[in-house]
């Protein structure tokens, strides 16, 4: 029973804040999205998935609502909070200065 | 930020009260997600059966999937532990012997608890009932040779002028009135006080006013305020009692006050009168008045401020007393300041807080026992544990589990406790034991009940603890193999038992020093057979009886015909009577006529006491020399005792020699045995509340004077009866009473007491000191016993194998039997060592309440480790018994 680490829960957290941050998606569409933009190199298994989901929704970050989907089923969409894209904001930040110095530490050694 | 916590704060709610609606949430949202996996499963070719079985596969068991969720919402830290009560709840009624014993071990020992914290809570923690009764003080002297604490009317003075940190100081002394009342006369408890005195405690009266200024001093006014309950029960509640007249000490007085509910200051007061103070007289520090002070601290005035001023107010005073007293009377000299409250609990103090430690000691040794019980069970249910463990529950998990159902078992033991300590409290203040007898009744209040439910809490997650750690510690393997941590969980549950008897055995030297303490004092020997003595105190008013000779004379006419009663071989009256709980005569300094005259400072001490001629033959007081009193002795002839004499003739003959005070030489004429004072400890009472420290057995000096040819003396109007008889005393005291009457149909008499009655109240503390930590030694004991049985039999079951292989090799049950007792006794061997070091450490704590018998007796000492192995061996006999008749072939067949 290991915990993901923090590098990893943020890491995803970070992944689902930016999939929601154009338009609400309903969780199935979040994991197709990171799959399809990363071309299947992330691949959200969605046992992490929906915990996060619920972790973010309980943190007010992002908020969810029940919504019809194209197909006329009711899913349930995930929509960024206001605080939400402002963490996403600062997640990025982070995660721009920690790739840039793995970068740097990759490139130099 | 403080919105988002706000809006954290709605979520969390609506995940805890919309439970339903957001489980029914959480499973449309997995189903969707399943269905539409699976469609595009369909979508790439599979048959629906396999695209479903792909999609749950690639999801993962829904319902763990649904946990993990649950979990993100915090909610099932509520609901499991909702869960693991209704576990521990099923547990208990699967095991009702494991939950008896908890309930009624813990009733036990957290009733105790509750019990003696509701004693410290009603008598240390409660503030005095006068406004802000923290700033109030008592203010004594030490003076003296040896230094007593006493305050004088001078230094009363003194500190209203000079006093820089009390915002008012006040005298006041203990006295008794003689009231006409409404059948017959009364003699009541009474206070002469100074006007200051009800502004120090800032109670206003009820009606009417107090004492003003004016009224100080010898020309005092015949007036009284009167005391709420005097009002209440004698007077009828009168509402025009202000202004009435009552009659006390034959003089009419007028009431000007009473006080409130409550006010009851010196204790059991019922009239205040005002104090005849001679200012001018009394600042010159000759003729001495004793008075007690209270004072009230001025606002924010630090601790540190309060010492500077007491030194400067020691200088300054010291400088008052005139040069005669110059040397060892003033060498110790101080002005000291006390809160009032430490000053009223007095020597209850310490021995409350030394309980306080016996009785979390009694806790913790049940606690240890319940610890055990449980980590037998433990062993019983680690396959159970180690299955969970397989299955995917966390650890932290099972440790929460395993402490929620000692918490849980823990409960219905505080809830008796509390009904044990409610018992306990009703008993106490039913048969209120005299030690309490100051105190009001004592009573279980929030804060106590509130510290109950805390301790039972923590009890349960402390012997919850050792059962949590082993399941924590765990290994799967070993358990599910069988083998389990059996080797590990005896060496705990033995160290475990070792504590406990440990601990019991420091409770049992307590105990043991505490018995002896008693016994010491209980056979002291007071110098006189106190069976059949009947006494009683007789306060004559001085306007009636304004000299010595009218005095006496009263005395004399009720004796003769006291003397006269059936039943009543002999009676006589005294200035003292032994184990009055009064303070006697103080010590008067005096020179050996024959030796040089010494400074004041160094003369001999010795307490006086007046006595009429038939008063030794009434006590059963023995002469060793000379003669007694006789009907012609004049005022300079004294009797002394044998302490007189060994302290201040060694190896010569008093009789005949001569002492001198003031006035003419006093001749002794015998020597009579010495007999306990005022107190059962002592010669005469140190006037403060340390009788640890006095000296054991040390009598005073006592010499006696005879009331044949009475000298005016303040102290022959207050003499007491003291009346022999041949039946019970009791049946006595009308008939005696009617004597008085016939004499003075005025004049009541109070304190009437049997001889030994007096003892039995001068036995009282440590008799209550004796009796709780002796039910807390016997609980001690009995907890440990189970401990040990319980212990022992859990080794012969674990070793019943190893036990069938000795006996099939030809070892006697006996010796099998022996085995297990010796590791028994090894335990307490163990334990006694421990037990000792802490005793050794501990003891120091009862100091205060030990008579006679040093902390560390070695008596107490050396016996009580036996009495615990004693006890141990006893508590192995049946797991050594059930270990002889192990049966070979059952045990090598077992498993």
């Amino acid at each position: 029973m290991s915990r993901p680490s923090d590098l990893i829960q943020g890491t995803l957290d970070l992944l689902i804040l930016k999939t929601i941050s154009l338009e609400p998606k309903h969780g199935w569409a979040i994991a197709k999205r990171i799959q399809l933009v990363s071309e299947d190199v992330l691949q959200v298994t969605q046992g992490s998935l929906y915990p996060a989901l619920h972790r973010l929704e309980q943190q007010g970050w992002i908020a969810s609502e029940w919504k019809e989907t194209e197909t006329g089923r009711e899913a349930k969409f995930y929509s960024l909070t206001r605080p939400g894209r402002r963490q996403l904001e600062s997640e990025l930040a982070q995660w721009e200065r920690l790739s840039q110095a793995i970068g740097l530490v990759i490139r130099t050694v | 930020m403080f919105r988002r916590w706000m809006e954290i704060a709605r979520l969390r709610f609506r995940s805890l009260t919309r439970r339903q609606q957001v489980e029914r949430e959480l499973d449309r949202e997995i189903r969707f997600h399943v269905d539409q996996q699976t469609e595009e499963n369909i979508a790439a070719g599979m048959t629906p059966e396999e695209a479903r079985y792909a999609a749950l596969r690639e999801f993962g068991r829904v319902t763990q999937r649904s946990e993990e969720c649950r979990d993100r919402r915090r909610l099932n830290m509520l609901d499991s532990v909702v869960q693991d009560i209704r576990y521990a709840l099923r547990g208990m009624r699967r095991d009702p012997m494991l939950a008896v014993v908890a309930a009624f071990s813990l009733a036990i020992c957290i009733g105790a608890n509750t019990t003696i914290f509701s004693i410290v809570d009603t008598v240390l923690l409660r503030p005095l009932p006068y406004p802000d009764a923290g700033r109030l003080y008592w203010i004594t002297e030490l003076l003296g040779r040896p230094p007593v604490e006493v305050a004088v009317a001078g230094d009363y003075f003194s500190l209203s002028e000079e006093s820089r940190v009390f915002s008012r100081v006040a005298a006041y002394d203990n006295t008794t009135l003689n009231w006409a009342g409404v059948e017959k006369p009364e003699q009541v408890d009474a206070a002469q006080v100074t006007s200051s005195f009800f502004r120090v405690f800032g109670t206003a009266p009820r009606m009417g006013r107090y004492l003003t200024p004016s009224e100080d001093g010898p020309q005092s006014p015949s007036v009284v305020v009167l005391s709420y309950s005097f009002w209440r029960t004698r007077l009828g509640s009168d509402a025009h009692v202000i202004g009435r007249t009552l009659t006390l000490d034959r003089q009419p007085c007028t009431v000007i006050g009473v006080m409130p509910q409550g006010f009851d200051y010196p204790q059991n007061t019922q009239m205040w009168r005002p104090y005849d103070l001679d200012e001018a007289e009394q600042k010159q520090r000759m003729r001495m008045r004793i008075v007690q002070i209270v004072a009230r601290l001025k606002p924010r005035v630090s601790e540190a401020q309060l010492d500077a001023e007491m030194n400067r107010l020691t200088a300054s005073i010291r400088a008052e007393y005139p040069k005669e007293f110059n040397g060892a009377f003033l060498a110790h000299m101080r002005i000291l300041a006390a809160p009032l409250q430490r000053r009223m609990i007095g020597d209850l103090r310490p021995a409350l807080l030394a309980l306080t430690g016996a009785v979390s000691l009694v806790l913790l040794i049940a606690c240890v026992n319940l610890a055990n019980l449980l980590l037998a069970r433990a062993v019983s249910r680690q396959r159970e544990l180690a299955v969970r463990l397989a299955l995917g529950s966390a650890r932290g998990r099972i440790v929460r589990q395993v402490l929620t159902e000692s918490v849980v078992l823990a409960l219905p033991g505080g809830l008796a406790g509390v009904g044990v300590a409610l018992l306990a409290v009703t008993g106490l203040n039913f048969w209120k034991p005299l030690v309490l007898d100051r105190y009001p009744a004592i009573s279980l209040d929030i804060p106590t009940l509130a510290l109950t439910l805390g301790l039972t809490v923590l009890t349960g997650i402390a012997f919850g603890l050792a059962p949590a750690l082993t399941a924590a510690r765990l290994s799967i393997q070993d358990a599910l193999k069988g083998e389990g941590r059996a080797i590990s969980t005896a060496r705990v549950r033995k160290l475990l038992v070792t504590v406990e008897l440990a601990v019991s055995l420091m409770l049992l030297i307590g105990a043991g020093l505490l018995a002896r303490s008693f016994l010491t004092l209980a056979r002291t020997d007071l110098g006189f057979p106190p069976g059949n003595l009947l006494t009683m105190r007789v306060n004559l008013v001085p306007s009636q009886y304004p000299t010595g000779v009218r005095q006496v004379r009263f005395y004399e006419d009720v004796l003769a015909r006291v003397r006269l009663l059936p039943g009543v071989p002999a009676a006589a009256s005294a200035t003292d009577v032994p184990l009055d709980g009064l303070q006697p005569w103080t010590g008067m300094a005096f020179d050996i006529v024959g030796h040089p005259p010494l400074p004041r400072a160094q003369r001999p001490q010795a307490a006086g006491a007046v006595v009429s001629p038939g008063f030794f033959h009434t006590m059963g007081i023995p002469l060793r020399r000379g003669r007694f009193f006789d009907a012609h002795d004049s005022a300079t002839t004294i009797m002394v005792d044998e302490s007189f004499a060994h302290a201040i003739f060694p190896g010569e003959d008093p009789i005949g020699r001569q002492i001198k005070a003031a006035g003419d030489p006093l001749t002794i004429v015998g020597v009579v045995g010495s007999v306990r004072g005022s107190t059962l400890t002592g010669g005469s009472p140190v006037p403060q509340n340390n009788r640890g420290n006095s000296p054991t057995g040390a009598l005073m000096p006592r010499f006696y004077h005879c009331d044949c040819t009475p000298q005016p003396s303040p102290f022959l109007g207050r003499m007491a009866l003291i009346v022999r008889t041949t039946g019970d005393p009791r049946a006595a005291i009308r008939a005696v009473e009617d004597q008085v009457f016939a004499v003075d149909r005025n004049q009541p008499v109070f304190d009437v007491k049997t001889m030994e009655e007096r003892l039995d109240a001068s036995l009282a503390p440590e008799r209550f000191h004796l009796l709780i930590i002796g039910v807390f030694a016997l609980i001690a004991m009995v907890l440990a016993a189970v401990g040990v049985y319980g212990v022992m039999s859990y080794l012969v079951t674990w070793r019943t194998r190893e036990i069938g292989i000795r006996v099939a090799m030809g070892a006697q049950p006996a010796v099998v039997a022996r085995l297990v007792v010796a590791e028994s006794v090894a335990l307490a061997a163990f334990a006694a060592v421990a037990g000792l070091a802490g005793a050794w450490v501990l003891t120091r704590y009862v100091k205060s309440m030990l008579y006679g018998v040093s902390t560390l007796d070695p008596a107490t000492f050396a016996i009580a480790p036996f009495a615990l192995i004693a006890v141990v061996v006893a508590a192995s006999f049946g797991p050594a018994w059930r270990a002889a008749r192990v049966d070979p072939m059952e045990a090598l067949r077992h498993d």
